[in-house]
């Protein structure tokens, strides 16, 4: 793959890094980053890999754009309200970057089609909201070798991990999902809009920085950011001996679906 | 998971819109579970609550998917008031096993898409997915 004129200007910014240079922006237009949830944290993902020209974006969602979503969810706009949020996503990178190759899935990912769907891409970002997903996304990319970013947010708060293959995984960390109604979610609990804005672009940065193979990723370490206090702070996590999914003893061997009960939205139909 | 590529799937959707207040009603064929060909059809019904299609145009398709190589994946069709999920005569009337059933609804602003397999009335959602690749 050799750069055109357009390509050459339109990225011309990030090209001048030492980190990336031509090499680097091929690279990017040959990759394939799957984003799970086009909401707080796909949105800013989703609009900096297609301006960045990562080629290939899949999107993943079954939810249909809500008024409520607008105050963070920013590739939705009030005008896609009742919009399948996949179409929605698909039609503002289509805007941003029209040479991005977008592949929808309107479906939530569960035990059956995860492994499937994850296959075919270099890096996943999981942008949902709830611990069943969190915990699928996790089994699965370690199932099948995949790279991923954890990303999660509520009020103020927010932690992003990154993991390769081998890495510190999401369960050395937390075993499983807590108990229900435990963690509030963030229908219940609120979120502001910022934060999922400012996690969900160091997911992008993240994923950038693995396809380029440039600087140092999150990885064996979480960090959790406070926006009340305006404080970030990084903490290591080794692999754990005893992680169900890659301890020494593991107990984990097929995805196993947990109940959904966080963020729950049914459609009235 | 049934692929269906973003220009037939935006095809698809106009056509529907087009036919309002009517049903609209067409067919999609590929090979796999890919879909590479869609044919609107006309909706001799023209009816806003049931679809049948044109004999004339069935057998054009036929010549034409013989002729390609291609074998029918789907049959698509409207609901301009309802939600995308099969109806009792949708049910009644999904005469092939083989075949999935696309439905859009385009009863609220946004139009919803859902495919299902309807084998001996027993009825699953199908996940699908949609590619830019190849734009027209």
């Amino acid at each position: 793959m050799k750069l055109n004129n357009e390509q050459i200007e339109r990225y011309s910014r990030q090209i001048i890094l030492r980190e990336v240079g031509g090499k680097g922006q091929e690279r990017l237009l040959s990759s394939k980053v799957l984003v799970i949830g086009a909401g707080g944290l796909g949105s800013p993902a989703l609009y900096y890999l297609a301006a960045a020209g990562v080629g290939t974006l899949g999107i993943v969602d079954a939810d249909f754009v809500d008024i409520t979503n607008l105050q963070r969810q920013i590739i939705h706009s009030t005008s896609d309200i009742g919009k399948e949020k996949v179409i929605s996503a698909k039609e503002k990178i289509e805007k941003i970057n029209p040479e991005v190759r977008v592949i929808t899935y309107n479906t939530m990912v569960n035990s059956q089609n995860i492994r499937e769907i994850i296959r075919d891409y270099d890096f996943i970002i999981d942008g949902t909201d709830n611990f069943p997903a969190k915990f699928l996304i996790n089994d699965a990319c370690y199932f099948e070798n995949k790279p991923y970013s954890h990303g999660g947010i509520l009020r103020f708060q927010g932690q992003t991990m990154t993991y390769v293959p081998g890495s510190t995984c999401y369960r050395c960390i937390f075993n499983s999902p807590p108990p229900k109604g435990v963690v509030p979610s963030c229908s219940e609990a609120g979120i502001i809009g910022a934060m999922a804005g400012l996690l969900g672009t160091i997911q992008a940065s993240e994923t950038i920085k693995y396809l380029l193979s440039a600087g140092e990723l999150l990885t064996g370490k979480l960090l959790f950011v406070d926006l009340l206090a305006t404080e970030f702070r990084v903490i290591e996590f080794r692999k754990n001996k005893k992680c169900p999914l890659c301890g020494e003893n593991r107990e984990i061997f097929e995805l196993q679906d947990y109940e959904q009960y966080v963020c729950e939205d049914i459609r009235e139909e | 998971m049934l692929k269906i590529p973003a220009v037939i799937y935006d095809k698809m959707i106009n056509h529907c819109k087009s036919e309002l207040p009517d049903e609209a009603c067409g067919i999609l064929a590929g090979k796999d579970d890919t879909i590479s060909e869609i044919y609107c059809m006309e909706n001799i019904a023209k009816s806003p609550e049931s679809f049948l299609m044109n004999p004339k145009e069935q057998l054009q398709v036929a010549k034409d998917l013989r002729k390609k190589n291609l074998k029918i994946l789907a049959i698509f069709h409207s609901h301009p008031s309802t939600p995308a999920k099969p109806s009792e005569k949708d049910i009644s009337m999904a005469f092939y096993e083989d075949l999935l059933y696309v439905i859009i609804s385009l009863k609220d602003k946004e139009p919803v898409t859902r495919v299902f397999s309807i084998k001996n009335q027993n009825i699953k959602e199908v996940p699908y997915y949609t590619d830019t690749l190849n734009k027209m």
